[in-house]
């Protein structure tokens, strides 16, 4: 049928009798979809695919992806290793371990995780490679939680700080404190995290 | 034998408990139970307030390690309005109510006879919600303390709008300094033909827990 309809087209065409314009009614809505253009984002790449870390854990990839977590008053520890593009996050929730060489989870606590987390890389990367490390997180919610409660998000943050020192990490980017919930990313591949707070535009660290 | 061996395994990664022992059972009941008597009368203050049916689900008590209970929520970044209230004479009993924001608005558009979300003005809003956290604490913990007989008073609430992680996040950091488990009393509200919930958290201390129980025992003739 189709085939039919069009020849009968090319033999008018042939013969020249000028085609009778069709004027089929066009709605306000599809003029609107002819005239609006397309956006494309320079900046869209292929979406890596999204490992979520929970809480009080961490992971490692060697792979290039997106690890993501969000966090409140925890801190997010990424480690990079830009030789071999590959990196660890950890989401730690309290500063300190009693007993740090039988903690049974190193990664809630911060002196715990620097090391295991800069250990569970260097499986992946070599003994003496050199890692950066990047860390997000430490907010304040609540003004006031009571009185036998402290500023856990400032002690993380400074916990996290001085286990980098210790271990010899050194920092390359941070975004911590305030009032606000923090959304990372951290790309595995090349060492960029994407910090979103919940009022505020995303920082690239 | 083998029975055995999964519930454990299952409780460990992060199910409810299944293994109580005789006397913790008995105790967790009375405590459901009182969270029930609480849960109802927050319900119907709350219906009362909208002017619209209210539904809870049946309260309940998880306990679980702390750092499995975001996952056991798995609302990671819902836009929340959490509000924060303790209890006057107990420091270490925490009480939270998360509100969906959607939800928040629309009930604090009714609440304040507001004619839409948009019109609202953003200082009302948020003492519309704390208004009703009021409300919604004040008649729970009443309810409790009529039927115990102990002065449970909570004090003036605070509230933060963040994802739902976030704001969690705070306290069970607060609840991991304490012990590796936490234990939360839970109930969740909604309004008639809505999907959005509202969960009411309370994480008792165990002085609170114990005195609770040990009154309603004496009461009871237990």
């Amino acid at each position: 049928m189709l085939a039919h309809s069009a020849n009968l087209v090319t033999e008018k065409a042939l013969i020249g009798i000028p085609r009778k314009k069709e004027t089929a009614p066009v709605l306000a809505s599809q003029k609107q979809i002819e005239t609006s253009c397309v956006i494309i984002d320079a900046n869209t790449s292929p979406k890596l695919e999204e490992v979520r870390v929970e809480m009080a854990n961490m992971k490692v990839e060697s792979r290039p992806v997106e690890l993501l977590t969000s966090v409140g008053s925890c801190v997010a520890i990424c480690l990079h290793d830009a030789m071999n593009k590959c990196g660890g996050l950890a989401h730690i929730m309290l500063p300190t371990s009693n007993n740090p060489l039988l903690e049974p989870l190193p990664s809630k606590f911060a002196n715990t995780a620097v090391p295991a987390l800069a250990k569970a890389v260097r499986e992946i990367s070599g003994n003496d490679i050199r890692l950066s490390a990047k860390i997000a997180g430490g907010a304040n919610m609540f003004a006031n939680l009571g009185p036998n409660s402290l500023d856990i998000g400032g002690k993380n943050v400074q916990a996290v700080k001085a286990a980098l020192a210790l271990h010899k990490i050194r920092l390359e980017g941070e975004d911590v404190g305030g009032v606000s919930g923090r959304r990372i990313t951290f790309n595995t591949h090349s060492g960029i995290a994407v910090v979103k707070s919940f009022r505020g535009a995303s920082r690239i660290l | 034998m083998n029975k055995q061996i999964n519930i454990d395994a299952t409780s460990e990664q992060g199910n409810v408990k299944a293994s109580f022992s005789e006397q913790s059972q008995v105790d967790s009941g009375i405590l459901l139970e009182l969270g029930s008597i609480g849960a109802g009368h927050a319900a119907t203050s709350l219906s009362d307030v909208i002017q619209q049916p209210v539904t809870i689900d049946l309260p309940k008590i998880l306990n679980l390690q702390v750092h499995l209970i975001p996952s056991f929520y798995n609302l990671h970044e819902v836009p929340t309005i959490g509000v924060f209230l303790q209890l006057m004479e107990d420091n270490g009993c925490d009480i939270l109510l998360m509100l969906e924001l959607s939800e928040a608005r629309k009930i604090a558009a009714m609440m304040t006879m507001a004619s839409s979300i948009e019109e609202l003005d953003p200082s009302m809003e948020t003492s519309a919600i704390h208004e009703l956290a009021n409300i919604l604490i004040g008649s729970f913990l009443t309810a409790i303390s009529d039927f115990v007989g102990m002065t449970l008073l909570p004090t003036t609430p605070q509230s933060a709008l963040d994802t739902f992680d976030a704001i969690l996040d705070t306290f069970l950091v607060k609840q991991s300094m304490l012990s590796e488990s936490a234990l939360i009393f839970e109930t969740r509200f909604k309004r008639l033909g809505e999907d959005a919930k509202c969960i009411l958290m309370i994480f008792p201390s165990s002085e609170l827990r114990n005195q609770l129980i040990q009154k309603s025992k004496t009461l009871l003739n237990l």
